[in-house]
């Protein structure tokens, strides 16, 4: 076949992003869980990973760089390196976004958690599993998975409301807490942003696929969402 | 006022048969005014041939025979009545290699405008200055343009046969594979001289580099023979769509090479 090294080269570039997913996901889980048990001695370790993440999205940067420049990709090939590079970016900036979380955890030092924790965790679940499967359609150009993943993320943004007008709740009773509601609110906030990120990913998926580029309608705006 | 034709020529409904064997079926494109269009496609698939027709080279060729309609600025090139040799004065031609007249640099850019029967000599010398600096040649070989063309290097003599093309004043350049034979750099001189010439003239180039179609070109024209190996156009398309997201699964294949 002629192009048995490019498409073992492309199959390697495919298997290193599902690894990078993997390390995201489980940094997203962890930074919750760890808040949830406020586990400091956890959320370091978050940091540490995060490190591992930057450096695996390096890596694959650079090996796609080569890829474009000894194989010179056209039109699906070039489709699909160009959005891997936009991929992996999305899925580092998620990273990041649980290095946030577990940032909070080590900042609120020996405070307790002002209220526990239920709807967070469910928001965190449920983005990573959007993550999971929005990649999982990547690596198959699975057009219908990717165009309805989007959709998912109305009910992270609803969880998100819900977490939202709780906490203000709090602080309207006992404005004292608003320290400790702010500290909720922002890794409520990151969660939602990961979500929106996995809609990137499902766009880029449906643009190797069909060429298209177009956004996938997903939720209204809503307060504080960018 | 005089008006500027969108499409320089238009091909409708031309096959091209050498005996009994159909080398081209059916092409029907348009070729913009002062734009660059390529031909792409695998070996045998009449890339050449379609290039040939439009200055009406394939007359040449014993049993070749024409039909369809070649419209240059709105005329059938192949009409009876055409002078062929008007023909090719307005559509020139750059061949794969560089082919020099074995006459000095000056006799070469001059061999055109003499056979149409400039003499004037203080004429032909703008010619050759003018011809020579669009093909970018002119400052490398202005001290020495009655030095032989063939003293010069491979990617000079390239230019030099532009010149030659240019110094007749075409409105079409036809191009096959010209850089073929070059050096990147070489080859590179050339792609940017394209880009400075096509404001002037149209050009129509036939590549096996695919990343020279898509470097250069406007539009991208690629062929296929069929079942039958006759040469057909599969797709006709700006070079921006044929190389990120192309309609035909064939022309797709191609671009990204899975075969050819």
């Amino acid at each position: 076949m002629l192009r048995k090294t490019f498409e073992t080269e492309i199959k390697q570039v495919k298997d290193e992003v599902l690894l990078l997913g993997s390390m995201v996901e489980q940094a997203i889980i962890g930074s919750v869980e760890s808040l949830k048990k406020r586990d400091l001695k956890a959320s370091g370790q978050i940091l540490e990973n995060d490190k591992a993440i930057n450096k695996k999205r390096f890596e694959i940067e650079n090996q796609l760089m080569i890829l474009i420049a000894t194989q010179q990709p056209m039109a699906h090939d070039l489709r699909l390196l160009a959005s891997t590079m936009e991929i992996i970016s999305e899925l580092e900036r998620m990273g990041d976004y649980a290095k946030g979380i577990a940032n909070i955890n080590l900042r609120m030092g020996d405070q307790p958690l002002l209220k526990p924790l239920i709807d967070i965790p469910r928001m965190a679940q449920l983005g990573a599993d959007m993550l999971h499967r929005s990649l999982t359609a990547f690596i198959n150009e699975d057009l219908d998975t990717a165009r309805a993943i989007p959709s998912e993320d109305d009910e992270v943004d609803g969880l998100y409301n819900q977490v939202y007008h709780e906490l203000m709740m709090y602080v309207i009773q006992d404005p004292k807490t608003i320290e400790r509601a702010n500290w909720l609110l922002w890794v409520a906030h990151n969660l939602e942003r990961v979500a929106d990120r996995v809609t990137n990913i499902c766009e880029r998926t449906v643009f190797i696929a069909t060429g298209e580029m177009t956004e996938i309608p997903s939720s209204s705006d809503m307060p504080g969402k960018s | 006022m005089e008006t500027i034709n969108a499409n320089k020529v238009e091909v409708k409904g031309l096959s091209v048969r050498y005996g009994k064997f159909r080398a081209l079926a059916e092409i029907n494109f348009a070729v913009r005014t002062n734009k660059i269009t390529a031909i792409i496609g695998p070996s045998g698939c009449g890339k050449s041939t379609l290039l040939r027709s439009f200055n009406r080279m394939n007359d040449l060729t014993a049993n070749a025979r024409v039909t369809g309609e070649i419209l240059l600025d709105g005329q059938d090139i192949n009409a009876k009545g055409v002078d062929i040799v008007d023909v090719r004065r307005r559509v020139g031609m750059v061949f794969q290699r560089p082919n020099p007249f074995p006459k000095s640099i000056h006799d070469n850019v001059t061999y055109g405008p003499r056979l149409y029967g400039i003499r004037n000599r203080s004429d032909l010398d703008e010619i050759v200055e003018k011809s020579l600096r669009q093909a970018a040649l002119w400052d490398e070989v202005k001290d020495k343009l009655h030095q032989s063309g063939l003293s010069l290097s491979g990617g000079q003599q390239q230019r030099l046969c532009i010149a030659r093309a240019l110094a007749v004043e075409p409105e079409v350049i036809l191009m096959d594979e010209p850089a073929s034979a070059l050096d990147p750099i070489s080859t590179l001189k050339i792609e940017e001289l394209m880009h400075d010439i096509v404001r002037d003239y149209t050009i129509i180039i036939v590549t096996h580099n695919m990343q020279q179609a898509a470097r250069v070109s406007d539009f991208t024209a690629m062929m296929m023979i069929d079942d039958q190996r006759a040469g057909r156009m599969i797709e006709f398309n700006d070079t921006n769509v044929i190389f990120t997201n192309p309609k035909d699964k064939r022309t797709e294949d191609y671009v990204t090479g899975r075969f050819g």
